[in-house]
């Protein structure tokens, strides 16, 4: 499916969840359509803990659904992270794994793994017991809330056609994101992140 | 698992009453030899939630990720673990700036027959040093609640720093 298509359908869907991208695509195509700061962490260049980040903030915020994007190119490089994943096993975590076969923020050069491995399988095999895989718009559309409203740890694969062009990264730097990211938190009903909590009044 | 001997359970159990009474509730580990009495503590003691990790930056994305779930943690590894996190600390933690305690062992100082920890000696602390990042010694027992003193200067500094622990004192001998 489109890359840009598919992000759309996910941006206007997943209006009030918290998101945790990874670096390249993923962060880039998240912010060109939706210009978020605050419920979104841009997580770039963390070759592959984007899930296990997710994670770490699923595992306080039970009241919340978590999502987290990995591209595959981080993926491959620790597909252990299903492991723990399934270990944890939170009902609020929903892990997507975008296939588009290249390292799309490296000007989309190829990689190979996407034409011999089954990603679902892969996933399945490691005892995720929700796998998801999504290679048309119309498809993900229909199992979208399947995925995230039912409680339960899932994983999916979006099957996407590379990106085919450069996409700005988020112009936000790292401690801007955080504090945006962990008062967005805080505001909105989460434990205390920081030590000084701003107060309202 | 062999018997643990009795000082061994009681360092251990120290070790996580300071890590309790500080607000670490989430411990990721993966094991060393030195450590593994510390991290079955911490598996069976129910004030925190411990996670055995596939590999020690995935202990550093999900404790990271546990800051902004407000849950205290500690990742907890050995030395040679330590070192291939380099990159996993230096991207997430000082780029965003996110506090975090990490517990590693001091492999490779003179009485650490293990010639394959060796270069630990040589190169860990050197390159603890590089990274500009805290190092808290706990080499006695008396240096135990610095473990405590190290959690929140972390979080005072939005930073990681590192405490590193001696052989003798995991095993009860100094």
């Amino acid at each position: 499916m489109n890359f840009e298509a598919c992000f759309r359908l996910l941006a206007d869907r997943l209006k009030h969840d918290v998101i945790v991208t990874s670096a390249g695509n993923c962060s880039e195509v998240w912010w060109e359509i939706t210009r978020e700061t605050e419920r979104v962490f841009y997580l770039e260049a963390s070759m592959s803990l984007a899930s296990l980040f997710a994670a770490g903030i699923a595992l306080g915020s039970p009241e919340r659904t978590v999502i987290a994007f990995s591209g595959d190119g981080a993926f491959c490089m620790n597909p252990g992270m299903l492991l723990v994943e399934r270990q944890l096993a939170l009902p609020n975590l929903k892990h997507f794994m975008v296939s588009n076969r290249c390292y799309g923020s490296t000007n989309d050069l190829a990689h190979p793994f996407g034409d011999f491995v089954d990603y679902a399988a892969l996933a399945k095999a490691s005892g995720v017991e929700r796998v998801y895989s999504f290679s048309t718009v119309e498809g993900l559309g229909q199992g979208l809330d399947d995925m995230i409203r039912v409680p339960g740890h899932a994983f999916a694969v979006l099957e996407v056609e590379p990106l085919g062009r450069h996409a700005p990264s988020p112009p936000l730097d790292g401690p801007e994101v955080k504090f945006r990211f962990g008062r967005y938190l805080e505001r909105t009903g989460g434990r205390p992140v920081f030590d000084a909590p701003l107060d309202p009044k | 698992m062999p018997a643990m001997s009795e000082p061994v359970d009681k360092v251990a159990g120290r070790i996580a009453d300071v890590a309790a009474d500080c607000g670490i509730a989430l411990v990721a580990s993966l094991p060393d030899g030195w450590i593994t009495p510390l991290i079955t503590q911490f598996d069976r003691d129910a004030r925190f939630r411990h996670v055995a990790v596939n590999r020690e930056e995935s202990a550093i994305g999900l404790c990271s990720g546990a800051f902004f779930g407000g849950i205290g943690a500690f990742a907890l590894m050995g030395a040679s673990g330590f070192l291939t996190c380099i990159y996993a600390i230096t991207k997430i933690n000082y780029t965003y700036q996110i506090p975090l305690l990490i517990g590693i062992t001091l492999r490779g100082r003179p009485g650490d027959r293990a010639k394959f920890h060796q270069s630990n000696g040589l190169y860990l602390e050197p390159v603890i040093r590089s990274i500009d990042m805290p190092f808290v010694a706990i080499e006695r027992g008396d240096d135990i609640a610095r473990l405590a003193t190290a959690y929140r200067h972390s979080r005072v500094l939005s930073r990681p720093v590192v405490v590193g622990f001696t052989r003798e004192v995991l095993r009860g001998e100094a």
